[in-house]
């Protein structure tokens, strides 16, 4: 069991390509990832690997998110995770 | 019988076609897929969309398909669907019934992004429909105009180019996905047109003027003549215009000016590079501050103009600091209310109340140029004097203090208020370029405001005194031994005329959208430079904007 926070600090928020590309990075790991979005409802946690489910959590830039997982990398995937999403999902805003 | 339906204007020109109504009535020829195999197909296929969208330059929608293929074979859409099989529902039932969930989801957030996401939703839904019922994807058989409620990117990259006529969209805005990818295609579209399925659907015929943003139902001989004579002559124009469109910006004797683009979002810039920018003239940066409850930090913004710079490779590209004002209040600047915005506190002139603003932004930007290896440009607006001059190097100075070994910038301003035009000799010798934006040039020379519909006769920027401005800028640089490049990014550098007389002018640039450099090129290459400079020598003396543009369209 791991379990982190962090900021989504780039523009659009977990929309679209973002997710895209956070959902993809989710799919890579075996363990079981949920993610909540803290500043809209705390109560409510969808599937990482889900890109409906983390679209549906409605996070936008400046939304607060934890990031839960549980299995044999949980470890790894949650700062893995984490990280990705504090460097605003690599090329989330890359357009080459 | 004829009958007029009138929408909202979304794509330029004119359509006659057939009604094609989307989504279709099934007509087989197909093998029918289980709901697994539809859903693993529906994926193959979007990701093929969305290459063939990316090849055309298109990103923001190719993303939106990128997203689409991952939604095909999402646990949040399949696994429900399956529940409600295993429950007895039809599959087909099931998977319309657990998309609209989804979609529903989506709009409750009350997000508009995340609102128009449920369309795509509910488009990937009937693309899985599609394929367990054994369908083969839409096809056009003759010359059609396409009608529907809202037509998602997936469909109108699928559809053949050859017969895809028009667009007549019953909802929808002018800034909506639809509109926007059929006027980058370059497909006419009128959109939000009321009753349009209805009366499509017993139609022989649609004529379609997305300039008037007018749908003709039955469209009689002469209302057919017209538009199809309307439409040869739009087609044969975006056909000439296409043809210049990988050629250099040069008059017919071989004189080159730089054809650069305008883009307000980062995800434009491939497009603009594709289309044939030489340079990226004007990167507005109000996409980063906008809809934002909180001021964006350094590092955010500076992912965001990484992304141009990555694009632009060895181009300039030419980052405007934010030009925000009275007009457009953001949350997070408090912004007295004005009576005249356009004459208030705007652009740099915010600095003095806000003064993280612009350093936190000019840090970004050499950030940016760091950490890509790309020397940036940055460009101040509503520059009026030398004291405002010495805010911005100063600024400039400060942040490459902050970021000492980013790439040194190139420093301009923006020529739009009318005193920065009577002190550009005092100016050009202490800058590496000006860029004249005209659009707000020709509202302060003449005194007119842009908003103001009723003055909208006297915002023409072909106006002799904005074309004596434009040369006496180009002579004050030129004073200053060259070394200060004179650029226009206003709507005038887009149009044909307007460009052959700011080359007449001796501009070194020329920016604009990137669906004008066919057009312009065309018009420019028509002409050799002398003609030019005689065009625009005479223009400057004239009475009348009118009359400067009949002189060029047709001269003496």
């Amino acid at each position: 069991m791991a379990e982190a926070e962090v900021e989504v600090r780039n523009p659009s928020g977990l929309h679209a390509r973002p997710a895209a590309t956070f959902v993809r990075a989710a799919g890579g790991f075996g363990a079981e990832i949920t993610v909540t979005n803290l500043t809209r409802d705390a109560e409510r946690s969808a599937n990482a690997k889900s890109v409906l489910g983390v679209m549906g959590l409605g996070v936008a830039s400046g939304h607060r998110i934890r990031i839960t997982g549980a299995g044999d990398d949980a470890d790894a995937a949650v700062s893995h995770l984490v990280e990705l999403v504090a460097s605003g999902l690599g090329d989330a805003l890359d357009a080459s | 019988m004829t009958r007029e339906l009138r929408g909202v204007p979304a794509a330029p020109g004119a359509a006659v076609g057939a009604p094609w109504i989307h989504p279709p009535a099934g007509t087989g020829g197909a093998a029918r897929l289980s709901l697994d195999e539809a859903a693993e197909a529906a994926a193959v296929e979007i990701a093929e969309l969305g290459a063939r969208l990316r090849a055309r330059g298109h990103e923001a929608e190719a993303e939106i398909l990128d997203a689409q293929g991952l939604m095909a074979g999402d646990p949040e859409l399949i696994d429900p669907a399956r529940a409600l099989v295993e429950a007895g529902s039809p599959p087909a039932d099931a998977i319309h019934e657990a998309g609209e969930r989804v979609a529903r989801t989506f709009e409750a957030l009350d997000d508009e992004i995340l609102s128009a996401r449920a369309s795509d939703v509910r488009d990937v839904a009937a693309r899985i429909i599609r394929l367990m019922a054994g369908e083969a994807p839409p096809r056009l058989e003759r010359r059609s105009v396409v009608v529907a409620l809202d037509l998602p990117p997936s469909v109108t990259v699928e559809l053949d180019p050859e017969l895809l006529a028009g667009i007549a969209l019953e909802g929808g805005t002018r800034t909506s996905h639809a509109a926007i990818l059929s006027r980058s295609l370059g497909i006419p579209a009128v959109v939000g047109v009321a009753g349009l399925r209805d009366a499509a659907g017993t139609a022989a015929a649609l004529g379609l003027d997305g300039d008037a943003g007018v749908v003709v139902v039955d469209p009689d001989a002469d209302a057919t003549a017209r538009l199809a004579s309307a439409a040869d002559a739009a087609g044969e124009r975006a056909r000439a215009d296409a043809a210049f469109g990988e050629r250099p910006l040069a008059t017919s004797d071989g004189h080159r000016v730089i054809c650069a683009a305008n883009i307000g979002d980062p995800v434009e810039a491939a497009a603009a590079f594709a289309a044939g920018a030489e340079a990226i003239g004007l990167f507005r940066t109000e996409f980063a501050f906008a809809g934002r409850g909180t001021a964006p930090d350094e590092e955010t913004q500076a992912r965001a103009y990484a992304t141009v710079l990555r694009a632009a490779g060895d181009a300039d590209v030419v980052v405007r600091l934010v030009d925000i004002g009275g007009d457009k209040p953001l949350p997070f600047l408090a912004i007295e209310p004005e009576a005249n915005p356009f004459l208030g506190v705007r652009a740099i002139r915010l600095h003095e109340r806000h003064p993280d603003l612009l350093p936190i932004q000019a840090r970004a930007i050499l950030r940016a140029s760091l950490e890509t290896g790309r020397r940036a440009s940055i460009m101040a607006p509503m520059v009026a004097d030398e004291a405002d001059l010495d805010l911005v190097l100063r600024l400039v100075d400060e942040a490459r203090t902050a970021v000492p070994d980013a790439p040194a910038p190139r420093v301009g301003i923006m020529v739009e208020v009318p005193s920065a035009v009577l002190l550009a000799d005092r100016l050009a010798p202490r800058l590496e370029f000006m860029s004249i934006g005209t659009n707000d040039l020709t509202q302060y020379l003449l005194a007119a405001d842009r908003s103001n519909s009723a003055l909208a006769a006297r915002q023409d920027p072909l106006h002799p005194a904005v074309l004596r401005a434009v040369a006496s800028v180009v002579e004050a640089s030129e004073r200053a031994c060259g070394s200060c490049e004179v650029a226009v990014c206003g709507e005038m550098a887009g149009d044909p005329v307007g460009a052959q007389l700011l080359i007449g002018l001796d501009v070194d640039e020329l920016s604009m959208e990137p669906r004008s450099f066919g057009a312009v090129k065309r018009a420019v290459a028509a002409r050799t430079h002398a003609e030019l400079v005689a065009l625009a020598e005479a223009a400057q003396g004239m009475s009348s904007p009118a009359a400067v543009r009949a002189s060029v369209e047709t001269p003496a």
